[in-house]
């Protein structure tokens, strides 16, 4: 680089304060929330009171009686729209609005529009329908089984060449059976000095972001403009195309800031329905859900797992993983969950011999997709969980039985790809240093005894992916960063302006950041599974460094030397003899990938970067009740270089609260398929007297060389430890395990009295 | 749309006449906390709420009587009577209870008459009050009564009142000599609607207790005085064996309830704890002087 100022130096690795946050405290921020358009109609949505039954009839007269309600629509006025209309990222099974059956509490089966909100909610209330009821099935083991079918026939997309086989099964819950071999299980089960197996399970949980899901569709001509608060404004785009046999031009999706996601506002959310809607009635169409709505909506999964070991000189020489997955009633992503997390279920581990079945099953449940973590922190629970029963059993140290086992640099994860810039040993160390885990503790007295647990977890980045950037340089010099990445409070806004100014050297705060509008920003697969960092910040370091180039070339075609001092406005004044001008640099980046073979689950090359994350408790448990409070919480990530610590350490402490709550209390619960906690008053999440008494966010040395500036993703994996370190020290503490979420006190309790017998 | 009537009396008096009818979709309206909720959830609609905001000042005052008790005037927020010097002096059981009673941003807005008249089993004020031996004042058509606090509740959600009757004042007997301690727990959220509260009020003398109210909430379906746990204490040494006297006799008496925040049965074992807990604190506590 010659033609820029070299100051300041060092924009990355700088923790630069968020560049939206004035904007929000002061609420100038945009939301979707707020966006009123002239001749708008409200939504409210009719849904089903059955878990599984064929639609007989509904009788929308009563709410279209109601003076001010402008129209009511069904599923059947959808197909005037679009002929099949079913969506989905992996499967096209979910239908904009129930046509022939409903599969859920909740779900969609008509909508009720009208100038006012309140008219609307209250003509909803005077749709009635006719079910005839099927049977309900709610479990994921037992839905292998069922006689309940919640689909009649499979209908992935054909997007993804590794769902093709399952084009046109029939009469199966199993929407996708993902298996990985590797060397031969039964022989080192049948060598083993000892063989443990253990189930675990966790349940259905939600995201519950403060800002309820929202989209806003305004017809025009021969287009349709989507506001909507998206994590995946691209994908929303393509879709919606699809569901038209539209072009994708004449599509626009537009996201301003987002009031958190957690990957409840990933692929079509409610992005489908306000399209169809406003191209049925031509105006503008508005749907914001309540909080109790979102419960309907979307979940994370709740699992089983089942895992069982051979250990040999304590060496592990075998693992055999079974993992089910609840899908609930739309598959969603649940399918990449139970394939892209599935090949991580032996842990990070070395492994010889490796069995892994992962299966993702259709429920009558609420649809689970991807929540801050991507399936990891289930499968976390559990291998670690089972990790400290065997160390326990075997009456070695945990952390000892780990280093003894641990997946060290070079050496091949389960699927064939070597380990390469994964810090998991620093991770584990990271942890146990801090904790003074080979120190005397202390373990209480009286009713509060004491007790401490560790837990390390990886996770491989989602790939193939490709993100595009855009840097415009502007004639005075400014310059702006045009990218699909949604800032939903991650703070990718700032990190991705800090690698412009690295790569320009000029100032972060002086890079503008153009939120996504499909029309403006170019394509970006999604914001999730922590992949932005990587992918993103790939393309805008090339989107920056080509814009630099092209400055240089200009300095050379004005016959500058080089190092010269002209500035980038003094270079367009030369060119133009005014200020005008752009110099517009692209940025586009996919990483190398090798699909998996089908029948092994192998790939010498199946994700760009792991992630690593580990946390370590210390807790103490009062006897009598059953209370479990955290006294210390240590945790530990490998994210390669930081681009801004302040960022992720606020990522960090927020993954490993929000695994908190999944931890100890939050649970959705069910009477037939109705969730009966769908609200704030019932659901908790954890609040400020939840907290740890102290907690501590580590970010150990490490660098991923493929990564831009060394950096990598960090948004989910300080959730992986959480879980099985609490349900570990609850066990160091009091000689007691849970193989189950959430560790209620009662759950604790329970256990502590079955143990006096 | 089907609206509402919202009237804004400026007296007590006026209110009550406001209320005076058969329908019960007519409700008096203070703070508002726990009616709007009820309203946003569809589980209430109301034809017409009259607003107390505009009644007579007096019925807001908090102050202490000539005899050391105090009377709160029914449309006081608990945010007022959490930071009274009077409450602190007579009954300080009460701005500690407050600390962990919803959120700064509910007190400031709830009013001590809504929090009782409500009639929730979960709230913590109920069972504070009662240990302390409060009454309520109520005035409606017929004119005025008193009610004991502990006989105020009838059911889940329900109370004695009857409708166009509105709580007009507690009045607290004064303390001197009672030492009172209240304890709730939570089974989810540390800011969770309680699974138990316990509140205790004893009076010792010579190192006797003389006289208690122990009275359960949250885990019962309305709030209930444990009166076989003060049998158990009657002149007994206050100390670690009559109290677990006291919580066994108090686990044997309650009728706790299952819901989402933990078993019955689990319920039964934590009120044992707790009452052996929050008679301790209330010792720890001290008599009021």
């Amino acid at each position: 680089m010659n033609v820029m100022r070299p100051m300041p130096a060092g924009q990355v690795g700088r923790s630069v304060p968020r560049l939206e946050a004035r904007e929000k405290v002061t609420g100038r921020a945009d939301y979707v929330h707020n966006l009123v358009v002239p001749g708008m109609l409200y939504t409210k949505v009719f849904r089903s009171t059955v878990p599984h039954g064929r639609i007989v009839s509904i009788d929308t007269s009563a709410a279209e009686a109601v003076e001010g309600v402008y129209r009511v629509v069904t599923g059947e006025d959808i197909r005037k729209v679009v002929p099949e209309p079913y969506y989905g990222p992996a499967f096209h099974d979910q239908p904009v609005l129930a046509l022939d059956k409903v599969r859920h509490v909740g779900e969609p089966v008509a909508v009720v529009l009208a100038e006012d909100p309140y008219v609307a909610a209250e003509a909803v209330q005077l749709i009635t329908a006719e079910y005839e009821e099927l049977e309900p099935v709610f479990d994921e083991v037992e839905a292998v089984t069922s006689r309940a079918v919640v689909h009649e026939v499979l209908k992935p997309a054909g997007t993804f060449p590794d769902l093709k086989h399952l084009v046109g099964r029939r009469d199966t819950n199993v929407a996708l059976d993902y298996q990985l071999r590797r060397g031969d299980v039964d022989a080192a089960f049948a060598a083993a000095d000892r063989v443990f197996e253990h189930e675990f399970r966790t349940q259905q949980t939600m995201h519950t972001p403060l800002e309820p899901m929202v989209s806003l569709a305004i017809p025009g001509h021969e287009s349709l403009t989507i506001h909507t608060a998206s994590q995946s404004p691209s994908f929303v785009r393509i879709e919606i195309a699809r569901l038209l046999g539209w072009p994708e031009n004449r599509v626009r999706v537009v996201v301003p800031h987002l009031g958190g996601g957690f990957g409840a506002k990933l692929y079509i959310k409610l992005e489908a329905l306000v399209a169809c809607l406003a191209l049925l009635v031509r105006r503008p169409v508005k749907l914001s859900l309540t909080m109790e709505e979102q419960f309907y909506t979307i979940s994370k999964h709740a699992s089983t797992f089942r895992i069982r070991s051979s250990v040999k000189d304590g060496k592990i020489t075998g693992r055999r993983c079974e993992v089910f997955w609840n899908g609930g009633a739309y598959a969603d992503i649940g399918p990449r969950v139970t394939q892209k997390s599935g090949f991580t279920a032996p842990g990070p581990y070395d492994i010889d011999n490796v069995s892994i079945d992962s299966y993702a099953l259709y429920t009558n449940r609420p649809p689970a997709g991807a929540l801050r973590g991507f399936g990891i922190p289930q499968l976390v629970w559990a291998y670690e969980s089972h990790t400290d029963l065997i160390a326990r059993e075997l009456e070695i140290d945990p952390v000892e039985f780990r280093r003894n086992n641990i997946l060290r640099e070079g050496r091949e994860q389960a699927t064939g790809t070597a380990m390469k810039d994964a810090a998991i040993e620093a991770v584990l160390e990271d942890i146990v240093a801090r904790m003074d885990w080979s120190k005397p503790f202390d373990r209480g007295t009286g009713p509060l005894r004491r007790g401490r647990g560790i837990a390390i977890g990886f996770k491989a980045s989602i790939s193939p992916t490709t993100s595009v950037a855009i840097v415009n340089v502007y004639g005075d010099g400014s310059s702006s960063l045009y990218l699909s990445t949604v800032d939903m409070g991650q703070g990718s806004d700032t990190a991705m302006a800090q690698i412009v100014g690295e790569t320009l050297g000029i100032e972060t705060e002086n890079v503008k950041v153009i939120h996504p509008d499909t029309d403006v920003t170019p394509y970006d697969m999604a914001t999730l599974g922590s992949r932005s960092t990587f992918h993103m910040g790939n393309a805008v370091k090339l989107a920056a460094q080509h814009a630099r180039d092209q400055l240089d070339a200009l300095a050379r075609s004005l016959g500058l030397p080089p190092g010269t001092n002209y500035g980038p406005k003094d270079l367009f004044k030369k060119k133009y003899g005014m200020q005008a001008g752009n110099i517009v640099g692209v940025g586009s980046y996919i990483p190398d990938y090798k699909s998996p073979d089908p029948a092994t689950g192998l790939s010498d090359n199946v994700t760009p970067f792991w992630m690593i994350g580990g946390t370590g408790v210390e807790i103490e448990v009062d006897t009598e009740t059953g209370h479990v409070r955290i006294l210390r919480m240590v945790n530990a990530v490998d994210c390669g270089r930081p681009l801004n610590p302040k960022i992720v350490e606020t990522q960090l402490s927020g993954a490993a609260l929000m695994q908190l709550g999944f931890t100890l209390f939050e649970n959705m619960e069910y009477d037939n398929g109705q969730v009966t906690n769908a609200s704030f008053a019932d659901y908790k999440i954890p609040g400020i007297h939840d907290l740890p008494a102290r907690i501590e966010n580590d970010i150990v040395e490490a660098e991923q060389k493929s990564g831009p500036y060394g950096a990598k993703g960090v948004g989910e994996s300080a959730t992986f430890g959480v879980s099985p370190a609490i349900a570990n020290a609850i066990h160091d503490a009091v000689g007691v395990r849970l193989t189950e979420m959430p560790l209620t006190p009662e759950a604790v309790f329970r256990a502590i009295r079955a143990q006096k017998g | 749309m089907r609206g509402f009537e919202l009237v804004h009396p400026a007296s007590l008096g006026e209110a009550i006449k406001l209320l005076d009818t058969d329908d019960p979709t007519v409700r008096p309206f203070s703070g508002g906390t726990a009616l709007m909720l009820m309203m946003k959830a569809g589980v209430f609609q109301p034809s017409r709420l009259v607003d107390l905001g505009g009644i007579e000042p007096e019925h807001a005052a908090v102050e202490a009587t000539g005899d050391g008790g105090l009377k709160l005037g029914a449309m006081a927020t608990l945010a007022q009577v959490e930071r009274s010097a009077d409450v602190m002096r007579v009954a300080p059981v009460i701005p500690r209870a407050m600390k962990r009673l919803a959120n700064v941003r509910v007190r400031n807005v709830a009013r001590i008459g809504g929090n009782l008249a409500h009639g929730d089993p979960h709230m913590d004020l109920p069972p504070v009050l009662s240990s302390l031996g409060g009454e309520v004042a109520v005035t409606g058509p017929a004119g005025e009564r008193r009610i004991a606090i502990e006989s105020l509740f009838s059911g889940y959600y329900e109370t004695v009142l009857s409708q166009g009757e509105l709580i007009r004042q507690v009045i607290l007997p004064p303390q001197r000599g009672w030492a009172s301690a209240y304890m709730k727990c939570t089974t989810r959220s540390a800011d969770d609607w309680p699974a138990l509260g316990v509140a205790v009020s004893l009076k010792l003398t010579d190192g006797a207790v003389q006289d208690s109210r122990i009275m359960v909430s949250a885990a019962t379906e309305k709030l209930t005085r444990l009166a076989a746990a003060e049998a158990a204490l009657e002149g007994a040494q206050p100390g670690e064996a009559a109290f677990a006297r006291a919580a066994d006799a108090a686990a044997t008496e309650a009728e706790t309830i299952d819901d989402a925040r933990g078993s019955a049965e689990y319920k039964t074992e934590l009120l044992r704890v707790y009452v052996k807990r929050a008679l301790a604190e209330a010792v720890r506590n001290g008599a009021v002087q």
